[in-house]
């Protein structure tokens, strides 16, 4: 094949999320789920958060209730399990390691998505998203799409196309699909497949003759403006290939804070980056709190520049939190657990955090009485002397000293192990 | 399981437990300006895991790997990321169960065995054929 004489480098950007995320981070430790109907439920076993293909071939929706599932379970042979947020917050932390090492920049969108910039040849970048797909598959176990696009709104519909026409080997890049399939696909999707796109705004857009992705595309941004917001008009723009939706430095999702970002000076000491886990963990702290939200598990990380060579460090901690918290004081000494790791002198630019298993607060009442004042007079760095002198459950605030842990008021009957992050829970491998 | 009072500390002399588990900075071959700064103490992280985020823990259940010095309750170092070759160690899914085999690469095709003669021999044309979940790079034997 001859190439044109000037090199086609172009600059855009990919989209990788992970295929129904907390039912393959269960698959990639037991294999036995392959092929099955799973689903994943939400905190005290309500509802499905997470549907394998084979599950959404059986109907269910998103947020069917279990009570309602469970009847016809067996007979569906439907696997349900309970959120097991310790599993997907680690195997989160090493998705988005390992894509940081095919990008200067990455921004972690959620704990199963992420963008990149991704630079190359219009075949390079193709190859490259192959690359990235095969790479967390065969390295974490977990399989994803890509989506590469010249806007993050193109990117995350190429990504959609990729997920549900396979014919793009989970693979699809914007413009290496013709015009005319893209238009082909473009007027088979209504305007809410489109992120950003709201349910109450698609019956205005519907009022408007603006039903599909096509319809929207073919809009004037100005008229959009007037009609609706900013924001629509960014996303009419994005659609027909301008960039403008920045990069974000902090996201709520559906059941997780994210606050990182990369730096433009690299962090090089454990106090910088102190800091910055302090500034995060504080940011966490108020946004749980505005939203009357506390969080279970804590996923703190730092990361060098993958095109340093000669500086790898990528520190992560996942850990689960004494109690589900709000508190900025809990929330910091969760988040310094990565200090230790982190090697003084080295540049990191990337690091941040991210707080799941999130639940509305005041369903630990038994907890609270404990938590602000006590911190405050220095409680919370006693119990830590005395349980690393005599160890962890020899001392505990109310509830939290009791054996057995506090999470007994939280339904969780169907509960995966917590395979990467505790030792009597570890994947079995059976020599027979 | 004792209850987690506090937030987890991760202290690589002190808990081994947690430092080995969580994912760690490991300087994989290649000299780090870091090192001038590390404080030289032993790290068992460094030691046996090379590739933080590909690499897995887990345990051993079952006789039939003895002779190669892996019993039942160890704990295996396991590489997902690393290419499985003949005479390798490896886990594999087989009948949707992780199952601990060595890995022959012949010409006349692929074999898992169990390093017991108690324990028959699983043939496979080739390896496409197989799920290789990861090579065991260490054991964590319990003497």
């Amino acid at each position: 094949m001859s190439k044109p004489a000037v090199m086609r480098r172009m600059q855009e950007i990919a989209h990788v999320d992970v295929n129904c995320f907390y039912a393959s981070a269960e698959r990639a430790f037991n294999p036995s789920l392959e092929g099955k109907p799973v689903i994943v439920l939400s905190n005290n076993d309500g509802c499905a958060v997470t549907r394998s293909p084979e599950a959404k071939r059986l109907g269910i929706g998103l947020g069917d209730p279990w009570f309602k599932l469970r009847p016809r379970a067996k007979e569906w042979g439907l696997v349900a399990l309970s959120s097991n947020y310790e599993l997907y917050g680690d195997i989160s932390a090493r998705v988005m390691e390992l894509l940081g090492r095919y990008s200067a920049w990455l921004e972690v969108y959620s704990i199963d998505e992420a963008f990149l910039g991704v630079k190359g040849e219009p075949d390079e970048l193709l190859a490259l998203g192959r690359t990235m797909k095969a790479a967390c598959r065969r390295h974490v176990g977990v399989p994803v799409c890509v989506g590469i696009a010249p806007t993050k709104t193109l990117a995350k519909l190429c990504n959609k196309w990729a997920k549900n026409n396979p014919t793009f080997n989970g693979v699809c890049r914007w413009e290496s699909v013709p015009a005319e399939q893209r238009e082909a696909l473009m007027a088979k999707l209504s305007v809410i497949e489109i992120w950003g796109v709201a349910t109450r705004l698609t019956k205005r857009l519907n009022a408007m003759g603006i039903f599909t992705i096509a319809d929207l595309t073919r809009a004037n941004p100005v008229a959009i403006r007037d009609k609706f917001s900013i924001v629509m008009m960014r996303t009419v723009l994005e659609l027909q290939g301008t960039p403008c939706i920045p990069m974000e430095e902090e996201r709520i999702g559906r059941d997780q804070l994210i606050f990182s970002r990369s730096f433009s000076t690299p962090i090089t000491t454990t106090a910088g980056l102190r800091q910055v886990m302090s500034v995060y963990a504080q940011m966490a702290s108020a946004r749980l709190a505005k939203h009357d939200l506390q969080a279970k598990v804590l996923t703190a990380f730092a990361a060098t520049s993958h095109f340093n060579p000669n500086e790898k460090s990528f520190p992560s901690v996942c850990l689960a939190l004494p109690m589900p918290t709000a508190d900025p004081v809990l929330l910091t000494r969760a988040a310094h657990a990565l200090l230790p790791q982190v090697h003084e002198g080295v540049k990191y630019v990337r690091a941040g955090i991210m707080v799941t298993d999130l639940r509305p607060s005041g369903n630990q009442n038994p907890l609270e009485l404990f938590e602000n004042p006590h911190e405050e007079r220095g409680i919370g760095i006693l119990l830590e002397d005395v349980a690393k002198r005599y160890g962890r459950g020899s001392i505990g605030l109310g509830h939290a000293g009791i054996k057995g842990g506090p999470d007994w008021s939280m339904k969780r009957d169907m509960l995966s192990p917590r395979y990467i992050t505790h030792w009597d829970e570890l994947p079995l491998v059976k020599a027979a | 399981m004792g209850v987690i009072v506090g937030p987890r500390v991760i202290d690589a002399g002190l808990s081994l437990e947690t430092a080995l588990l969580a994912p760690v900075a490991v300087a994989a071959g290649y000299p780090s300006p870091a090192q001038d700064y590390f404080d030289g103490r032993i790290d068992l992280n460094e030691h046996l895991v090379k590739d933080v985020t590909s690499t897995f823990i887990v345990r051993v259940t079952g006789q039939s790997m003895e002779r190669a010095g892996i019993s039942d309750g160890d704990e295996l170092v396991v590489n997902r990321a690393m290419e499985p070759k003949d005479g390798s160690v490896v886990v594999a899914v087989l009948d949707g169960e992780l199952t601990i085999k060595r890995l022959r690469i012949t010409p006349s095709g692929v074999v898992l065995q169990a390093d017991n003669p108690c324990f028959p021999d699983i043939e496979v044309p080739t390896l496409s054929e197989l799920t290789i979940w990861g090579v065991a790079t260490r054991c964590l034997h319990h003497v």
